[in-house]
């Protein structure tokens, strides 16, 4: 049943993306469209495989990469279709936001069959505000990447990707993306070091992960400074979010990976 | 000068810039990971081979410091007048009728009913919040490193150790103005089960101690590697480390715990001094895994001085360099930590005031001031993000239709 449903997902997120790209290319509202619902519906099982994982596993999606990757793209999807629903404008990022998704989906499948129980560190309130803010940092990112790439597209291409706002538009959601992400990596670097205190008696120290997160929190910090103090935006500001992008995806997968650190767990898998 | 250079917004990015390069590589630097090895000569000759208590790292932090001072000092007066409707230069100016202007502004969040209107003017104040506990959390890093004082100590199952007698401690380390002495606490491990089973999570030590303050009062807790706990200010937490300890009955001095230390997965040993001063070793070999959840299963202890060797069993008098003694158990032992921590709490500050500055951040803050003079009514807005989109935002709005 959780396999079903979990495939019920990627399937739907496939559809949207094949629907999203072929709406752009061929300036189709209605395949947009039809991509953004197929999409979100697959909401539905992609809840249904998650918590039928939560019940068997007895913890939350994260611990193992199929676990924290599936939690991550149904965030991202899930947040898309609020923003869809507050803001007419940001609708046809649907196109942009389903690959994604299903990308994630595909990175993740590799250790749907991997069980894991969490050592009694992992007993913390902390730890769901540390992992909690840590998915939504992903989602916020990712969003500011998506409204940076297609500014960047619409530039050079003026009569392109109609569907969506205009490139000053695009510039601000990025911006606005970005700082809502700068605040959720903060608290999630905070949850994090309030959450080794209250199990180890130490509340930071200087693990990759750490470190790396607060690299790329003060690498936030100097893009934004370019931005509020030197009015830095437009093409420049769109390939600063693009690197922060960067940042955030070394910070959330590419170091538990690759360097040994005592956050290898939630991306342990072949 | 100085001054100057403190406050330029190009030291500040120089000094961030130059922190966040120095924290990449110290993250990469293999001496740095776990398991990583040592650090190579060049690295020790040039203070790096503990990257961030480094003088270059100190240093960086120190520069961040003075610079986020420098910049938030003055600022506070200036956020005032904005909020008061004193607008910089580059506030746009947006020209009509004021019914037409006042409801464009109420349409875009701006509130107020007088000259001045205020779209989330709390968040104005953003930065400033962010700078201020960025100095906080700084402060805050100091003092707590100046402060603090931790160690590690191993208790076997039955044991009562007071913290402040010699060798009680193991590895303790403390701040340049930490506290001479390891804290005037007796700890007792009651029970301690380095496999407990907890719903959810996977097998894991808990230890039941009881504390002896000095006052005489006692503290019992239950202590899993999830959570301190905190006796007048002292946080005990509980280590990763186990093992077996022979526990022996010396004739005229008591109990005494050896703690072994595991030689492979089925032996454990420790050498000690014998009453007269001879190297002796204590070595267990077990049925099974030193860890296995089941037990160790059958256990043998062995007495070894030199080519000699001994076979103990429970109860039975031996020798112990002149004294007799005997074995009276085979228990476990746990590794234990304290840390009293007297910076913490500028730190929690710390970490408040950036988090609240940040997420003020998000919000689109901004001012509107509507002047008329001869006939004519401007509003001028200063937004911190978002100018131009207003400004077209209002042409638009002024050549609609109707």
């Amino acid at each position: 049943m959780q396999s079903t449903l979990f495939w019920a997902a990627v399937t739907a997120y496939a559809v949207a993306t094949a629907l999203g790209i072929a709406g752009f290319a061929f300036s189709r509202e209605r395949w947009l469209a039809a991509g953004r619902w197929v999409g979100l519906g697959g909401l539905l099982p992609h809840a249904g495989a998650i918590a039928l994982r939560w019940v068997e596993v007895g913890h939350g999606p994260y611990n193992t990469r199929y676990e924290v990757l599936s939690a991550q793209a149904f965030l991202l999807v899930a947040a898309f279709g609020v923003i869809a629903l507050v803001s007419r404008h940001l609708r046809s990022l649907g196109a942009f936001v389903m690959p994604m998704a299903f990308l994630l989906m595909g990175f993740g499948v590799a250790t749907f069959d991997t069980r894991r129980e969490v050592p009694i560190i992992f007993k913390s309130w902390w730890l769901i505000l540390h992992i909690g803010f840590a998915k939504l940092f992903g989602v916020t990112v990712a969003l500011a990447a998506i409204c940076a790439g297609a500014y960047l597209w619409k530039r050079r291409r003026p009569g392109s990707l109609q569907r969506l706002p205009d490139p000053p538009r695009l510039d601000l959601y990025a911006h606005q993306f970005l700082l809502s992400a700068f605040l959720f990596l903060g608290v999630m670097v905070a949850a994090g070091a309030l959450w080794a205190n209250q199990s180890w008696g130490r509340y930071w120290g200087w693990d990759p992960i750490e470190t790396t997160s607060l690299v790329t929190w003060i690498a936030f910090g100097v893009i934004l400074h370019f931005r509020v103090l030197h009015r830095w935006e437009g093409a420049r500001m769109a390939w600063l979010t693009l690197l922060a992008f960067a940042f955030a995806l070394v910070t959330l997968y590419v170091v538990a990976v690759m360097v040994p650190t005592i956050h290898n767990s939630y991306m342990v898998g072949p | 000068m100085i001054w100057r250079l403190l406050r330029s917004a190009a030291f500040a990015r120089a000094i961030l810039i130059y922190l966040a390069l120095f924290g990449g590589a110290g993250a990469w630097a293999p001496w740095t990971q776990a398991e990583g090895g040592p650090a190579p000569a060049w690295a020790s000759t040039l203070w790096l081979d503990h990257p961030f208590s480094s003088p270059w790292f100190l240093a960086g932090v120190a520069a961040l410091f003075a610079s986020t001072f420098a910049c938030t000092w003055g600022r506070r007066a200036r956020i005032a007048g904005l909020r008061r409707g004193v607008l910089p230069p580059g506030a746009v100016t947006l020209a009509g009728d004021e019914g037409p202007l006042r409801r464009f502004l109420a349409a875009q969040g701006f509130r107020g009913d007088g000259a001045v209107l205020h779209r989330f003017g709390t968040a104005l104040w953003a930065g400033w919040v962010l700078h201020v506990g960025l100095l906080v959390l700084i402060a805050g890093v100091f003092a707590q490193q100046a402060l603090y004082d931790q160690g590690t100590f191993i208790l076997t199952e039955g044991e009562l150790k007071q913290l402040a007698q010699p060798d009680a401690i193991l590895m303790r380390e403390r701040g340049r103005l930490g506290p001479v002495d390891p804290p005037d606490l007796a700890v007792a491990l009651e029970a301690f089960d380095p496999t407990r089973k907890q719903p959810g999570y996977a097998p894991d030590r808990l230890s039941e101690l009881r504390v002896f303050k000095a006052d005489g009062a006692v503290v019992a807790d239950t202590l899993d590697r999830a959570h301190g706990i905190e006796v007048d200010g002292v946080e005990i937490y509980q280590g990763i480390r186990s093992g077996l300890s022979v526990v022996l009955d010396v004739r005229g001095m008591g109990p005494r715990a050896v703690v072994l230390q595991e030689r492979h997965h089925r032996e454990a040993a420790a050498e000690v001094l014998d009453l007269r001063g001879r190297p002796v070793r204590f070595v267990v070999t077990t049925e099974r895994d030193l860890h296995d959840v089941s037990g160790t299963g059958r256990t043998l202890i062995r007495l070894e001085h030199g080519s000699q060797e001994l076979l103990l069993s429970p109860e039975a008098p031996f020798d112990f360099g002149g004294t007799q003694a005997k074995v009276t158990g085979l228990r476990r032992w746990g590794s234990f930590s304290y840390a009293r921590s007297p910076g913490m709490p500028a730190v929690h500050l710390g970490f408040v005031l950036i988090l609240a500055g940040c997420a003020l951040l998000v919000l689109p803050a901004g001012v509107a001031v509507i002047e008329s003079a001869g006939g004519r009514t401007e509003a001028r807005v200063q937004l911190q993000r978002g100018r131009d989109l207003l400004e077209a935002d209002w042409q638009a709005s002024t050549t609609e239709p109707g």
